[in-house]
């Protein structure tokens, strides 16, 4: 096995070209290798060293995440915090410390799986993925991006280079909260993230997207009947039976499907409330599952 | 010195651990060491119909390929001797071993396990307790009698051992009760799950072998490597380096003899090093499965008058230490409490399951959860607070409890006090959350223990102990006692431990046994050298030995402390260059207490200093989703004297976390073939500091004749027992509905609140 080590996007790209897989925090690539999910790869280029990777880019219309940026930083960064506030829940939230300060964005996204912490935040962001080759550079949304568990219509040789957010209107809030039976070095049973904008006293636009419940990360439709409504009770019962309906989970050893579909409606509930009330100006520490005990206890 | 004068405790693995210097058995690299791995059975029940691991032998760099044929025919382990090295003619759980190899390299070693032809007839597994003891079930062991026997160990079919108390005439009185109140409890298997895989690594120097191993108790693995291989106890050394914790789940000897084995046939040095996967699945030392059915008939004055239980307990496909089981389940099942009528019967049940053995209070938390809900189930139905039903009914000083033995001074009432009061029992608390109680016990152990004890001509000392320190630091505690018996400072000692050719014989680190027989060893050992410095101080300052007093490095005439003279000169005098101690605890005598354990008795119908708790916690339910958390633990315990208060602490913490992690979130899934679905650390979902609760402690100091060093008992496992009981009878007091199924996961207490019935695999 050969690993270089790559000091530009271009080394990179041209690596990929010749067949080598790229390395970032390793998080689920050498662990999974570990746990006998599939060797390493021959040939590895590690990514995390690329400056252009790593930087948070403020536009007059969207926000350019990219890549290598790690999960403690997503955590922590005021754009990220302040603006796509949903990000930063679910990377407060991902493994340990250790896999935080390591574990990429995009690694996250390019692992395609449906546990994945970031996907739904992203999904009610409206982000869409760039990706990089020797041939050129093409965005596409994350819907085409996912295709089934672990699966990305991304070719071999392209990476992944940014994450594309449209900036966020006024009276805009998000939020992510997920299913915890402990509180540390947890993985998704059900996780939902919320967009919400209001519109004077009413919800102006919504957006839903689900974890761990469907092969990719599913967003909720049909939401819009409670546009227009007053966020209350009834408002965020019908999101959490809308959002029961739609989730098709199975049954495994963290959870069964019964009670998936259950928790689903929970999730999706309290994280449409979160990310309101951010939307109408409180502030909720980030992560929400520890600032308002949802999803776990706190 | 006085108990409470104890210096504070400096401890002397601290700085190796923390700093990432110490070495422990995974860290060892011998010249020319090869690398060994077994072929596990995988299938958890069939006859063998081909084993060749000729093309296996074959591969280049591949030392040897061991099998049953290439090992001693002999069956051990104690109660009942099912065990062999290797599968004979059929395999009985998923870990079992059915050839091992030792390789040039990892790789090669994988190909030779995959080069092995292991071909077999699978039988339907056995998996169901009560299926298994039902007449005409098939036998896990069809030539059960044939094995050896030993000990009071009734078997009959898959019932391995079977233990019963009777005390009055339960029926009769159950009858004549005003109340009575019946469960069931179920509690899944878990695990000790050391953060230390196991590792072990063997080397022959001629007709000698070291093993260096993850053991909790050098002596019990030596003894194995002993009786498996034929050979004699002088020729086998057992080395534990550092442990990476150990919980139980390391007690006795594990693979020390195939790797031993493995090791004279490559004749090279050879390295076992687990996977998280193998450390789940391979080890005799699961935590044991339980069915528990109980029933108890209270007067109308809420006072228990009889008890009946029936209890079962999954043994696994072999014994390991088990077959003292049934009666700690039995003797848990009748509680801390006056019951003048009982009858318990207790079968521990073969199945093709891994084997049961001993995890930090063996059968204890299951047995205290059942008895402990069920205990709340009574007050509810009498409509009695659960507070005062305990007060009225547990066993006090001078009280004949429910297994029939009479205690002397004993604090339980104190803990129950303390504890309920710490936590404010009573007052108002949010819908979300509530207190629960429960109170646990535990015995102390006796058992010989011996210890040397040198101090050099320079002065400075070597406390040599059969203790094993798997994390507890009661090896740590050891070297305060030989100082104060000394009058030197305790960094003036140094340990030598955890090695069987250096130390005389001891239980390790098994049973809170450490500070109780090692303690008293070494404090033996110790005070033969004091006796020594003595007299040769009474020489030099002209006084009489019985008037001199060690202290503070120096030894002094009672009463004149200016005359005195340095111990390090001393020591330079002894005609003999050095100073020895050597002392065991073979020679205590031990008053009778008597129990009414009928069947089975496998020492534990009395129980020697036993320790008493009660735990009260608070937990906050998540009721839309059945998460719960738990907030804080108010502990108290007596545990007898404290010696070292920061480890006693240390202790009281780190077994109400594991509690904690059985209670809510550490189960084992089996598949329908027995086979562990969880054997991971992602799935098997243990506490983590991030969860852990405020933690309070509280000890009832009540110096204990007939227990250990100054009237200490055991403390490692105690403050395991009553954690599960206590958050059950939270949760059920936060959601009004009852959790018959351990651990109480968050859907199981979803499902509770909502009248769910889950199919759970």
């Amino acid at each position: 096995m050969t690993l270089t080590i790559a000091t530009s996007l271009d080394d990179i790209l041209a690596g990929l070209a010749q067949g080598a897989r790229p390395i970032a925090g390793g998080t689920d690539l050498v662990v999974g290798s570990r746990q006998g999910k599939g060797s390493l790869p021959d040939t590895l280029i590690a990514i995390d060293r690329v400056a252009e990777l790593n930087t948070i880019d403020v536009g007059a219309d969207a926000t350019r995440i990219g890549s290598g940026v790690t999960h403690a930083r997503l955590m922590t960064d005021t754009t990220v915090v302040e603006q796509f506030t949903s990000i930063a829940d679910a990377s407060a939230l991902v493994g340990s410390p250790a896999t935080r300060n390591v574990g990429t964005l995009g690694g996250n996204v390019m692992n395609g799986s449906p546990a994945m912490d970031t996907g739904a935040p992203l999904v009610v962001l409206g982000a869409k993925a760039e990706l990089a080759s020797t041939s050129g550079t093409r965005t596409i949304g994350l819907d085409e991006l996912w295709t089934g568990p672990g699966q990305t219509s991304a070719n071999e040789d392209e990476l992944c280079v940014a994450l594309v957010i449209p900036n966020r209107p006024t009276a805009s809030g998000s939020a992510y909260v997920r299913l915890e039976y402990r509180r540390a070095m947890e993985i998704a049973i059900v996780g939902a993230a919320a967009s919400v904008e209001f519109d004077g006293d009413a919800i102006g636009a919504v957006n839903v997207a689900l974890t761990a419940v469907a092969p990719t990360i599913l967003e909720v439709t049909g939401l819009n009947g409670i546009v227009g409504s007053a966020l209350d009770d009834a408002t965020l019962a019908q999101v959490a039976e809308i959002a029961s309906e739609q989730a098709a989970p199975i049954s495994d050893l963290r959870a069964s499907d019964k009670y998936r579909r259950h928790t689903i409606g929970v999730m999706a509930r309290r994280a449409v409330d979160a990310a309101a009330r951010r939307a109408a100006g409180e502030q909720i520490a980030v992560p929400v599952n520890r600032a308002l005990g949802v999803g776990a206890v706190q | 010195m006085a108990v409470t004068d104890m210096p504070e405790f400096i401890r002397a693995d601290g700085p190796d651990k923390v700093t990432g210097t110490g070495r422990y058995t995974a860290d060892m690299t011998l010249t020319g060491q090869l690398v060994a791995k077994f072929k596990y059975a995988e299938v958890t029940h069939a006859i063998i119909t081909k084993l060749d691991v000729e093309a296996a032998r074959a591969i280049p760099g591949v030392f040897a390929v061991l099998t049953a044929a290439d090992v001693p025919d002999i069956r051990f382990t104690y109660g009942i001797a099912d065990r062999t090295l290797f599968a004979t003619d059929r395999v009985r759980f998923e870990g079992e071993i059915v050839a091992a190899v030792a390789a040039i390299s990892d790789d090669v070693a994988q190909q030779a396990l995959d080069a092995i032809v292991f071909e077999y007839d699978e039988l339907p597994p056995i998996v169901d307790l009560e299926a298994a003891i039902a007449d005409g079930a098939a036998l896990v062991h069809p030539d059960v009698d044939s094995y050896v026997v030993t000990g009071d160990t009734p078997h009959s079919g898959n019932v391995a051992t079977h233990s019963s108390i009777a005390m009055g005439n339960a029926e009769e009185a159950m009858s004549n009760a005003a109340t009575v109140v019946t469960s069931r409890y179920v509690a899944d298997a878990s695990h000790a799950t050391p953060i230390e895989p196991r590792a072990v690594v063997a080397q022959w120097e001629g007709e000698r072998v070291t093993v260096y191993t993850s053991t909790q108790v050098p002596f019990d693995a030596r003894n194995l490597v002993c009786e498996a291989l034929e050979l004699p106890a002088n020729r086998v050394r057992i080395i534990a380096p550092h442990l990476g914790g150990g919980f139980g789940g390391k007690c006795g000897g594990h693979f020390e003899p195939h790797i031993a084995a493995l090791a004279r046939a490559a004749k090279r040095p050879v390295k076992l090093v687990f996977s998280r996967w193998e450390e789940f699945i391979a080890p005799d030392r699961r935590r044991e499965g339980m069915i528990i059915d109980i029933t108890t008939g209270v007067d109308a004055d809420g006072k228990i008058v009889a008890r009946t239980g029936n209890i079962l307990l999954d043994n696994g496909a072999y014994l390991a230490d088990s077959a003292f089981f049934p009666q700690a389940a039995a003797m848990h099942v009748a509680g801390p409490y006056v019951i003048p009528n009982v009858f318990i019967d207790s079968r521990l049940v073969y199945t093709n399951h891994q084997p049961s053995g001993s995890v930090r209070a063996p059968t204890a938390p299951q047995g205290c959860w059942a008895v402990e809900s069920h205990t709340d189930e009574i007050a509810a139905a009498i409509g009695m607070d659960p507070l005062d039903f305990r007060r009225k009914n547990i066993v006090t000083t001078g009280s004949v409890g429910a297994v029939g033995q009479t205690y002397d001074e004993i604090g339980l009432d104190q803990c129950l006090e303390l504890a309920a009061e710490s936590a404010g029992w009573g007052n108002d608390l949010p819908d979300d959350e509530a207190l629960g109680i429960s109170v646990g016990w535990w015995p102390s152990f006796h058992s010989p223990a011996g210890a040397y004890a040198k101090m050099h001509g320079d002065g400075s000392i070597q406390v040599i102990t059969g203790a094993s320190e798997c994390g507890t630091g009661s090896v740590m505690t050891l070297r305060m006692l030989a100082a104060d018996e000394l009058g030197v400072d305790q960094t003036d000692i140094e340990l030598v431990y955890q090695d069987t050719g250096a130390a005389p014989a001891g239980p390790g680190s098994s049973g809170s046994m450490t500070l109780f027989n090692h303690g008293r060893a070494v404090e033996r050992a110790a005070r033969q050298i004091a006796d020594q410095i003595k007299e040769l101080a009474a020489t030099e300052l002209e006084a009489n030995a019985a008037d001199i007093v060690l202290a503070d490095g120096k030894a002094s005439v009672a009463g004149t402390p200016t005359v005195s003279v340095p111990i390090v000169e001393l020591a330079g005098s002894s005609p003999d260059g050095e100073i020895l101690g050597s002392a065991t605890t073979e020679d205590i005598e031990w008053p009778e207490i008597k129990g009414s354990t009928c069947l089975g008795d496998q020492g534990f119908s009395s129980w020697m200093a036993p320790q008493f708790s009660c735990h009260v916690v608070r937990v906050k339910v998540d009721k839309d989703t059945g998460v719960s958390r738990v907030l804080e633990v108010h502990a108290a315990h007596d545990s007898g004297t404290i010696i070292n208060p920061i480890a006693a602490h240390g202790q009281i913490e780190g077994g109400v976390t594991m509690g904690i992690g059985q209670a809510l979130t550490e189960g084992t899934q089996y598949d329908d073939a027995g086979r562990q679905r969880n054997a991971g650390l992602l799935e098997y979902k243990l506490q983590t500091i991030a969860d852990a609760p405020k933690i309070t402690t509280q000890f009832v100091e009540i110096y204990t004749p007939n227990a250990g060093p100054r009237g200490a008992k055991g403390l490692a496992e105690a403050p395991n027992v009553a954690t599960c009981g206590a958050v059950n009878n939270a949760i059920s007091a936060a959601i009004g509905k009852r959790i018959y199924q351990l651990p109480m996961t968050a859907e199981r207490v979803w499902a509770a609140m909502n009248d769910i019935s889950l199919e759970e695999a």
